[in-house]
Order: C-alpha cells, then sequence, then structure tokens
C-alpha cells in the first residue's frame, strides 16, 4: 500500500510527513512524496521571455524532496517525486492516481492561527474534487506513532456508507479499535438523539453498505458515541479524542461519483476538530484485498465513553 | 556543442520528463495572440506615441517603421542565445558568459532597470484610465482630475504595483481564454479608435483635419539626427515583446514553423494597427502644441486620455477599458521578469543570497518579487514628485534603457558565436551579422539619446539644476547599478572573479 504525500517545504509540509508516517506505521505502507512544478502558461505573456527559471526551481523542489525524505524515519520506505501541472491540486490527484496510492496526505494550511484546520487553496481544491480519500494534517501534527484508533463520522445522509466500509477495511488491515459516531446539534430542539438511535442508524447504514453483513457488526461490538452540543462545533468539542486518533467523514451529496466533495458539516467538523481527518470519496472502495475475507476482527475500544455527557 | 556547466536537469534524481505538458499547445493563432498581448500596443500606443510627436512629427509612421529594424536584427541575436543558453538570467547570464562579469552584471541591470521603469510606468498609465473610465461610468469629469493629485496619484499607483506584485508572488497566470480577450478587445477598440478619428476628418469635424502625404513615410525627413534618434529608442519600445514569438519552441504545435510565422503575422497585425492608428492620430489632431494636438506636451504622457473622448464620443469608456485591462495584465506579467533576473543573480552570487530565495508555498522567487515591486514604486516616487510630466520622462529613458540592454545582449551574442560565425550562412547572418548591427545602432541611439538628454529642454522640459530629467534618471539608473555593483564585489566577491560563471564561447563544431 502506498500513500502519496504532498510536500511543501515548510511546517505544514512537516505536518503531512509525520501524519503520513503515522499512518504509514498503522497501515504498513510506504510513501510518495510528491512536489509539483508549476508550469508556466504560454499565454500568461512573460516578457523578456526565458527559459531558465524551471532548472533553478527544480533544482530547489529536488533539495526541498531530499530534506522532506529526511523527516521520514528509517522504518518507514518512502521515495519522492516532482510532478510538472498547471494546477497543483490536479497534479496531486493524477500522481496519487498514477502511483496507485490509497491515501492523498496534506498539510492544513498554516496562515490560519486561530484554527487547526484552515484550508489553503490547495487543500480547498483537493477536497472538492479528489478522486483518492485525502487525508489533512492539523496545523502542528507532530506524532510520528501510529494510529490508535479510527472514528468514523455517519451522517444520516449519502456518504456514511462509504466512511463505514472504508473504516472496516483500514481497521481490519491492521488491528486498530474503531468508534462510530453521530454527531447531534441539539439546538432549541432538546429532544436529543440516543445511542440506541445511533446503533439504528448505523445497522440501517450497515444494511445500505455493499459488502457489509449487519450481522457481522454485532458480533464486532463496536464502540458506537453520539455527540451532542450546542452546534456542530460544539459536538466534537465535547466529544473524547485520544492522541492520535483518525477522523473518517464521507462526501456530500454533491460529489461526483467515485470523488470528494466537502459538505457544509464536514466543514464545520473540521473548524473544531483536534485531530487528523481522511475524507472519503463517494462509492469509494478501499483498497484491500482482503476486505471483508478476513477473520481479523476490529479490536473494540471498550475504554471510551458512550455518551459525552451535556 | 558544448552544454553551459549552468544548464543541468538537477531534478534527474526524483524522475522529472524533460518535457513540459505544455509542450505543443501552441498553434499559429495563439502564438500570435502570445505576441500582440506581450506588445500590449494599446498601452504602448498611448504612452509612445504623444512622445515620439514631440520628437519627429508627422513621420511619426516612418519611425515607426524603422523602429522594427534593430528590434528584428537584436532579437534574431537574442533567439540564438536562448536556444544555446536557456537561463532565468537572459542577458545577465549571456552578456557574462561573453564579456564577463562586469559588463554581464551591468547587462542584467540594464534588463532589470527596463522592466522595473516599464513596470511603473504601466501602473501609472492603469491608473490614469482607471480615474478616466472612473469618470466616464458616473458621467463626472472631476474624477478623471484625481489623478493629477498627487498624493492620491501616487497612492493609487502603489495599490496597483502592490496588487500585481501580489498576484505574481502567488504564481496566478493569465489563462488562454483571458489573453484572447483581451487582445481581440485592444484590437477592436484600436480600429474603432482609427475609423472614428478618419469619420471626424471626413466630416470636418476633426481638431486640426490633417491631410496624409508620403513624406510621412520618409525617416530621412527627420529634421536631425538627435531626433532621429530619440524617435527610435522611443520606436524599440513599442516593438518590445514581439521577440517573444521568436523564442517560443517546443510549446508551439510546429516548432519549425510557427515561431518563424507567427513573428511574420504578429509584426503584420502590429504595423498596420499602428500605421493606421498614427496616421488617424496625425489626420485628426495634427501635431500642433495646443489643444487636442499631438504635439501638445499635456498630452503627451496619454495620448488616448486625451484624445478618445473627442474622437469615440460615449464609446471612449471602452479604450479606457482595453488600456485598463491591457495594463493591467501587462503589469502582473511583466513582474515575472525582473524576479526571475533578480533571482539568477542572487543564485549566481551577483547579488546577495536572499535574492534567490522560493516561496516554498507559491514556487516563484519571493524576494526577488517583492524587491522589484519596491523598486517600481520607488522609481516612480521619485520621477512623479521631481517631473510635472513623469509618464513622458520614463517612457524615453526606458526606450534608453532598452536600447541599452539590447545592444550589449546582441553585442555578447556576436562574440560569444564568434568561432561559429563564419561557417555557413545561416550562422553569419542569425549568430553574427544581424545582431552585429542591431547592438550597433542601438548602443549609437543609446549613447546619442543619453548626450541629447543632458539638455534641459530635452524631452517635457523637466529638469533639476540645468540637467536634463531623462538623463538623470536613465544615466542615474545605471550609475546606481555601477555602484551597487562596486558594494557587491566588495562585500562577495566571488562572482566578480569569475569562480560562479566563467568566461566562455561557443566551440565550433559541426
Amino acid at each position: 500500500m502506498r500513500f502519496v504525500v504532498g510536500y511543501t517545504a515548510n511546517a505544514r509540509g512537516g505536518d503531512a510527513v509525520n501524519l503520513a508516517v503515522a499512518l504509514a506505521r498503522s497501515q504498513g505502507a510506504s510513501l510518495d512524496l510528491v512536489m509539483v512544478l508549476p508550469e508556466d502558461s504560454p499565454y500568461n505573456g512573460a516578457y523578456p521571455p526565458e527559459s531558465g527559471f524551471e532548472s533553478i526551481l527544480a533544482g530547489q523542489l529536488a533539495a526541498w524532496l531530499d530534506e522532506g525524505l529526511a523527516l521520514v524515519p528509517a522504518d518507514v520506505p518512502a521515495k519522492a517525486h516532482i510532478r510538472r501541472g498547471e494546477s497543483e491540486a490536479e497534479a496531486l490527484i493524477s500522481a496519487a492516481v498514477e502511483l496507485d496510492a490509497a491515501m492523498l496526505v496534506i498539510g492544513a494550511s498554516s496562515t490560519g492561527p486561530f484554527k487547526r484546520f484552515s484550508i489553503g487553496s490547495v487543500a480547498g481544491a483537493l477536497l472538492h474534487a479528489s478522486t483518492v480519500p485525502v487525508v489533512l494534517a492539523p496545523t502542528g501534527y507532530s506524532r510520528t506513532k501510529p494510529i490508535t484508533r479510527l472514528t468514523c463520522a455517519l451522517g444520516t445522509r449519502a456518504g456514511a456508507e462509504d466512511v463505514l466500509r472504508t473504516g472496516i477495511a483500514m481497521a481490519r488491515r491492521r488491528p486498530l479499535p474503531l468508534r462510530l459516531v453521530s454527531l447531534v446539534a441539539l439546538g432549541a430542539d432538546d429532544a436529543g438523539a440516543t445511542v440506541d438511535d445511533a446503533r439504528n442508524h448505523l445497522s440501517a447504514v450497515a444494511q445500505a453498505s455493499r459488502g457489509v453483513d449487519p450481522a457481522s457488526l454485532d458480533k464486532l461490538d463496536i464502540d458506537v458515541v453520539v455527540g451532542r452540543g450546542r452546534t456542530i462545533e460544539d459536538a466534537v468539542d465535547r466529544l473524547n479524542w485520544k492522541a492520535g486518533e483518525l477522523l473518517l467523514i464521507g462526501s456530500s451529496r454533491l460529489a461526483h461519483n467515485k470523488s470528494i466533495f466537502l459538505g457544509a458539516t464536514a466543514n464545520r467538523i473540521l473548524r473544531a476538530l483536534p485531530v487528523p481527518m481522511i475524507v472519503v470519496p463517494r462509492n469509494h472502495e478501499f483498497q484491500s484485498d482482503e476486505l471483508f475475507h478476513t477473520t481479523q476482527v476490529p479490536v473494540v475500544d471498550a475504554a471510551g465513553p458512550t455518551e459525552v455527557s451535556k | 556543442m558544448t552544454t553551459p556547466k549552468i544548464v543541468k536537469n538537477a531534478t534527474g534524481d526524483h524522475g522529472l520528463s524533460e518535457k513540459g505538458l505544455k509542450a505543443g499547445s501552441v498553434g499559429l493563432i495563439g502564438a500570435v495572440v502570445i505576441g500582440i498581448s506581450c506588445i500590449a500596443p494599446a498601452y504602448t500606443l498611448t504612452a509612445a506615441l504623444g512622445p515620439t510627436v514631440s520628437e519627429v512629427g508627422v513621420h511619426l509612421p516612418a519611425i515607426f517603421l524603422v523602429g522594427f529594424i534593430p528590434m528584428l536584427l537584436v532579437a534574431l541575436g537574442y533567439r540564438e542565445l536562448n536556444n544555446a543558453m536557456p537561463d532565468a538570467g537572459t542577458s545577465f547570464t549571456w552578456v557574462t558568459r561573453a564579456f564577463g562579469p562586469w559588463l554581464g552584471w551591468m547587462g542584467g541591470w540594464g534588463l532589470i532597470a527596463a522592466t522595473i521603469i516599464v513596470l511603473s510606468n504601466l501602473a501609472a498609465v492603469a491608473v490614469d484610465f482607471f480615474y478616466l473610465m472612473l469618470a466616464q461610468i458616473f458621467s463626472n469629469p472631476s474624477l478623471a482630475d484625481l489623478t493629477r493629485v498627487l498624493p492620491l496619484n501616487i497612492a493609487t499607483t502603489l495599490v496597483f504595483i502592490a496588487g500585481a506584485c501580489w498576484i505574481s508572488y502567488r504564481g496566478m497566470e493569465t489563462t488562454k481564454a483571458f489573453q484572447y480577450i483581451l487582445v481581440a478587445f485592444q484590437l477592436l477598440v484600436l480600429g474603432w479608435f482609427a475609423i472614428a478619428a478618419f469619420a471626424h476628418v471626413a466630416n470636418g469635424t476633426a481638431f486640426d483635419a490633417t491631410v496624409i502625404s508620403a513624406d510621412w513615410f520618409n525617416p530621412f525627413a527627420v529634421g536631425s539626427f538627435s531626433q532621429f534618434a530619440a524617435g527610435v529608442s522611443l520606436s524599440i519600445f513599442i516593438f518590445w515583446g514581439w521577440d517573444v514569438t521568436l523564442t517560443m519552441n517546443e510549446e508551439t504545435k510546429n516548432p519549425e514553423k510557427t515561431p518563424g510565422r507567427a513573428a511574420t503575422v504578429t509584426v503584420v497585425v502590429i504595423v498596420i494597427i499602428y500605421m493606421v492608428v498614427s496616421l488617424a492620430t496625425l489626420s485628426f489632431a495634427g501635431i500642433g502644441t495646443t489643444g487636442l494636438g499631438a504635439g501638445n506636451p499635456e498630452n503627451q504622457g496619454s495620448i488616448f486620455a486625451v484624445l478618445a473622448g473627442p474622437v469615440m464620443g460615449p464609446f471612449a469608456i471602452l479604450m479606457s477599458l482595453a488600456i485598463l485591462s491591457s495594463s493591467a495584465a501587462s503589469l502582473q506579467s511583466t513582474f515575472v521578469s525582473p524576479a526571475r533576473t533578480l533571482l539568477s543573480m542572487g543564485h549566481y552570487k551577483a547579488l546577495p543570497g536572499s535574492f534567490s530565495k522560493i516561496s516554498p508555498t507559491h514556487k516563484s522567487p519571493s524576494y526577488a518579487t517583492i524587491a522589484a515591486a519596491i523598486a517600481a514604486a520607488g522609481f516612480y516616487i521619485i520621477t512623479r514628485t521631481l517631473s510635472e510630466n513623469a509618464l513622458w520622462d520614463t517612457i524615453t529613458a526606458l526606450g534608453m534603457m532598452i536600447c541599452f540592454y539590447y545592444g550589449v545582449t546582441a553585442l555578447a551574442c556576436v562574440w560569444y558565436f564568434r568561432a561559429e560565425a563564419f561557417h555557413g550562412v545561416r550562422n553569419f547572418l542569425f549568430k553574427w551579422l544581424a545582431p552585429l548591427i542591431g547592438g550597433v545602432i542601438l548602443l549609437v541611439m543609446f549613447f546619442k539619446t543619453a548626450y541629447d538628454s543632458m539638455d534641459p529642454s530635452y524631452g517635457s522640459g523637466s529638469n533639476i539644476g540645468g540637467l536634463g530629467l531623462v538623463f538623470i534618471l536613465g544615466i542615474g539608473v545605471i550609475l546606481l547599478g555601477a555602484v551597487l555593483m562596486l558594494i557587491m564585489n566588495w562585500r562577495h566577491p566571488e562572482f566578480f572573479r569569475g569562480q560562479v560563471l566563467s568566461r566562455t564561447s561557443q566551440v565550433y563544431n559541426p
């Protein structure tokens, strides 16, 4: 399994490499650090004409990639690539597709001082077009130890099945605790959802998911949590997050088939989220041929709170 | 053929393919559009037509035609150098290779100075037409006069420069569709202006109807060599940009034929539009020095700002829009050049290392782009404060600066290829004779204009202590370069000892 890292020679690129290392260690993957050499459009009309900037820039990118490779510990295999492209996001997606990468890891923009995730233009484009799951590293992510738990955010709309399938596949590939979360913004209506509602929703989602046997979910005894708060952001805040946790989230209904489109709720979750996040494309099949053919059972995380007190 | 040490693919390790995705993407029409957009005819005409008329009067068409000759000759040499030594430093690197570090440094400085001056002029022209357009939109002529309020004018110009710098820093580029629209719009509006002007002449409503005569096309009828030299150095400026078509190569669909054809078509289109517009302007307004006359010093900075209204009536707003859009687009794309030359000079240790910094996020020259913006802003503030007619003086100084760096570059071509020069007709013509004649013409124009511009009445007549402002701007900038070069030599001598870029020449190796 390969993960592509969209590397940049700044703190953001470091965040992405750290997270990719953590993921690679927990999933047994190798890394491909990719930098994009921007192509001058001939229609830009730069004058006087010159044709040597690209070689200076390419030399700089190569030096930066060497620095990036030096950040990867010896136990994780890593390679570096320079790709040409007019659009950085487009070039990263095509690199991920060509390298047959299971995920594309990038750092969130470092320009927003007040939020963990402030989406830069490249990340923004990837979150609305990628055909490969995109992993976003929060600003200042420094942990390189393996991922400790996967949390799947399951909404009521389309996309929940993709998240569930990908989450189960990742948890089965290497034993990882799995937590399923429904986030509820209570607002004025204080009726609230219960864990039972969430379980019912989960089995509904499981039934809708191709390849997931609803009966197996009972056997797995996956931890199910309802996160509540005044707003979605508040609900995210009130959840218990472990160090090394990872959130999986689906794409909005607006997404094209097999690609990502970050919806409004996901955007709001992102704003409050203290851990990295994976955005799963519509109808995504996680790369794993042993999916659902294995006897490996996800480790159940029993310690976590089943319901967050208000 | 030797491969210069500097040209290497540093990225072999990480598997970068040699050819870009853009290879073979530009057809003939695309290349012509790129050529015309680099010339930006609406902007060059409004900026250069007045100053040229003030030098050569009705012989404007003749001088515009003559000015193309040295441009063509030098561009042929430029193309040879660009093929032999593709390098971001262009003139800087090539002159260093041919003549050593000192002349090379000054060649690079000349290129940077020319682009910095044109940046400040582009921004100022854009600002003039910005306020003019506001006046036209709100039918309130007093808004157009805001551009004469010095602090407001300087502040607005700085905003335009900062905006273009920011766009260039972010690495944003003009797209194909946008460029096609800009170019088509410019040509359309210029054509409209010419037809409207001729209609006024025919109806007897022209300001100073002047009958076109064959003498206008006779360059030898220009009064004196001084006027001729000044006119030619201004008309170099109006063709500046055309040579981009010649240097296009693998990005064209047919690298063998497209660049040559595109260069030909571009120059034909440009010459037609220049001839038609200058004849229309002269027939409509005459060269009188009062009112709308093209010789009126008040009108020199930006002729269309004055004439578009009387000629095109309510549609003058299209002219404002065409010039504003084309100068704003050129402003942004022109930032690329001084930034990359500065970056290259930093890379070869001819400037402090910080100039070679590249933004990790946007992958553009970070320090060099901002330095270019500060220099352009500084140049504009100084010129605008010292001169009442800053646009006129900067265009004249710019013509001088282009003659200087182009002349030096052309001679570098002659010297660099000297071993090949007499082997084959093609080598002789393109690598030796054409750049030699072109370079000599341009340097003669440069020295003649520099000498003449010492006269306090030269150009707009701005002067400091009896010394013409154009001289102070032009020679001052070159002297400033020489001083910076000596400081650089004192602080970081490696480059000047030839330890970074050594002198070399093309070896004859058929």
